[in-house]
């Protein structure tokens, strides 16, 4: 393609394809410009996945997130008697492990590709590197996770206000029958 | 339906048990092959290392010196190689400069210490001796032992070592001064992608355990490297302005002598002290000047600097070494490489210590479930 039409209107497939244009399609990074998701590029880890393979399991500690690149995972628990409880199925684009990223943690959940995947980690330990040499784009990073963490912060408050009303609506129930 | 299925079994254990001799035989000739070429893989492998672990252990230590200042310049200048340069360039001024003030005054020094060498080691002898004639005369019994003798050998010994491995040593150093600067500039650079690129072998189950630990290992990696440096060259101070006081004379080379065995915990700082010492021995006698290069060495620059400032201050916990592995690493370093192994073999040693109490502090903070591949299992 001609360099002069190869502008954000006429964006090449291979820009399209690359890493850097992928991470900034990725809402939790929807803050950073052109030059700072190339930083990020060399920030993260590619990492691929089998059928069935595990990612993390619960109580692993945990030090990042995982961005899906490609691929398809299925987050679950493991209930008291073994079984397996899905907690969501999530597709490309979408991410999870985000709360380990600024502190250390054990993971909540479990983590399993259900087709062949590739993900993107993003660690910890790089993003500590990257607020000592970009304070900027890390600035930016971390003012993304924090956006993305109140958001999924407040729907579980409410999600949980609405549980504690439905049970006290339900124990009120009990007692006038 | 036993007596039926003991034949092939029988037949199957005939043939294991071949296998099995023969994997023995195989092995105890393999065995036995590597055994008696063990020296000669032992010697090529520690020529091949000689030559290329100094340079890269030199460069590695002076990354860990410079990535602060670099990263600095990388922030406001938003470039790593473009930080890099301004670094080597302001480093090589700094050198360039030492070296106008340096050559004059060390060509003076040198040319008076090989008129002094002598002369100090003809005192020294006179010393060993009326200590020998004391020892006689309180033991009759040493006398058989001809100390003198004895002495004298060992002396011609490592004098002959030292001349024998000085070109060999001025060829490494000329190799290091090449290769050196090269390296760290790689080392400072793309770092970070070597590091990424060896994790990126690591297995998807452990990576994420390997990646933060690496990290951790790395900072207290340069925490240590970057304290022990800096503390080198703060007790060299000391025991250069220390001895400026005095009329002592070559105070810039038994001060940077100082440094360098202060590298080598508990033993070096005794090390670093005798040349000094004796100078002020044979030219100042014991007067009150002795006696105050012994305080600088001893009291001022060990207990109060060292012990007091600089060590907690500057050096982790974590590094602090036995002195039991401190004799051990300097033993085993000395014979593998000389003496630049005596001065290396302890900072390897707290590396690899570093190393093992990261783990061992990571799996303690998160005890790590043992769950295998559902992939592996299907």
């Amino acid at each position: 393609m001609n360099p002069l039409w190869s502008t954000s209107f006429f964006r090449s497939k291979k820009e399209e394809e690359s890493l850097a244009y992928f991470l900034s399609q990725v809402p939790i990074f929807s803050d950073l410009g052109k030059r700072d998701c190339g930083q990020l590029e060399s920030l993260v880890h590619c990492r691929s996945y089998r059928q069935n393979e595990t990612i993390f399991e619960e109580g692993d500690p945990g030090s990042g997130m995982y961005i899906i690149r490609s691929g398809r995972v299925q987050v679950f628990t493991r209930m008291s008697d073994g079984s397996e409880m899905e907690l969501a199925r999530l597709d490309e684009g979408d991410f999870f492990g985000e709360t380990t990223l600024t502190a250390p943690a054990n993971r909540t959940a479990s983590v399993r590709a259900v087709e062949p995947t590739e993900l993107l980690g993003l660690f910890r330990a790089d993003v500590v590197e990257m607020v000592k040499k970009q304070p900027p784009v890390a600035c930016k990073i971390l003012m993304g996770v924090t956006r993305i963490i109140s958001e999924r912060l407040q729907i579980a408050g409410k999600e949980l206000m609405e549980f504690r009303q439905e049970k006290a609506r339900a124990a009120a129930e009990d007692e006038a029958s | 339906m036993n007596n039926m299925s003991i034949p092939p079994k029988a037949k199957v254990n005939r043939n294991q048990a071949l296998l099995f001799y023969l994997t023995l035989t195989a092995g105890i000739a393999t065995g036995l092959i590597v055994y008696s070429s063990a020296t000669t893989i032992v010697t090529l492998l520690r020529t091949a290392t000689t030559a290329l672990f100094i340079p890269l252990l030199v460069s590695l230590v002076l990354t860990f010196l410079l990535e602060p200042p670099v990263t600095f310049l990388e922030r406001k200048t938003g470039r790593r190689t473009l930080s890099i340069f301004i670094v080597y360039t302001l480093l090589g001024l700094l050198i360039y400069l030492f070296m106008i003030w340096m050559i004059p005054n060390s060509k003076a020094a040198w040319q008076s210490l090989q008129a002094d060498l002598p002369r100090y080691l003809g005192r020294l002898t006179e010393y060993f001796k009326e200590l020998v004639d004391k020892l006689h005369n309180e033991f009759p019994v040493v006398a058989t032992y001809d100390l003198p003798a004895r002495g004298r050998a060992m002396a011609e010994q490592v004098l002959g070592g030292i001349l024998i491995s000085t070109p060999k040593s001025a060829l490494g150093i000329g190799g290091i001064l090449l290769i050196v600067p090269l390296f760290t500039f790689f080392f400072l650079r793309d770092g970070s992608r070597i590091v990424r690129t060896c994790l990126s072998f690591i297995p998807n189950r452990t990576f994420e355990m390997v990646h933060d630990m690496t990290y951790l290992i790395i900072m207290q990696l340069s925490y240590f490297v970057r304290g022990r440096i800096i503390e080198a060259a703060i007790i060299g101070c000391v025991v250069y302005a220390g001895l400026s006081l005095t009329d002592i004379r070559y105070a810039f080379f038994l001060a940077v002598f100082a440094a360098i065995t202060n590298l080598i915990p508990y033993i070096g700082p005794l090390i670093g002290m005798v040349p000094g010492v004796l100078i002020a021995l044979i030219d100042l006698g014991f007067g009150g000047q002795f006696w105050w290069i012994v305080i600088t060495y001893f009291i001022i620059a060990q207990v109060i600097v060292d012990n007091f400032i600089l060590i907690p201050i500057l050096i982790s916990r974590f590094s602090n070494l036995h002195p039991l592995w401190v004799i051990t690493s300097i033993i085993i370093g000395g014979k593998l490489f000389g003496v630049i192994g005596m001065i290396i073999g302890v900072p390897i040693v707290s590396i690899i210590k570093i190393t093992f109490t990261e783990i061992r502090h990571y799996r303690r903070t998160f005890s790590l479930i043992e769950t295998t591949l559902e992939a592996e299992q299907s």
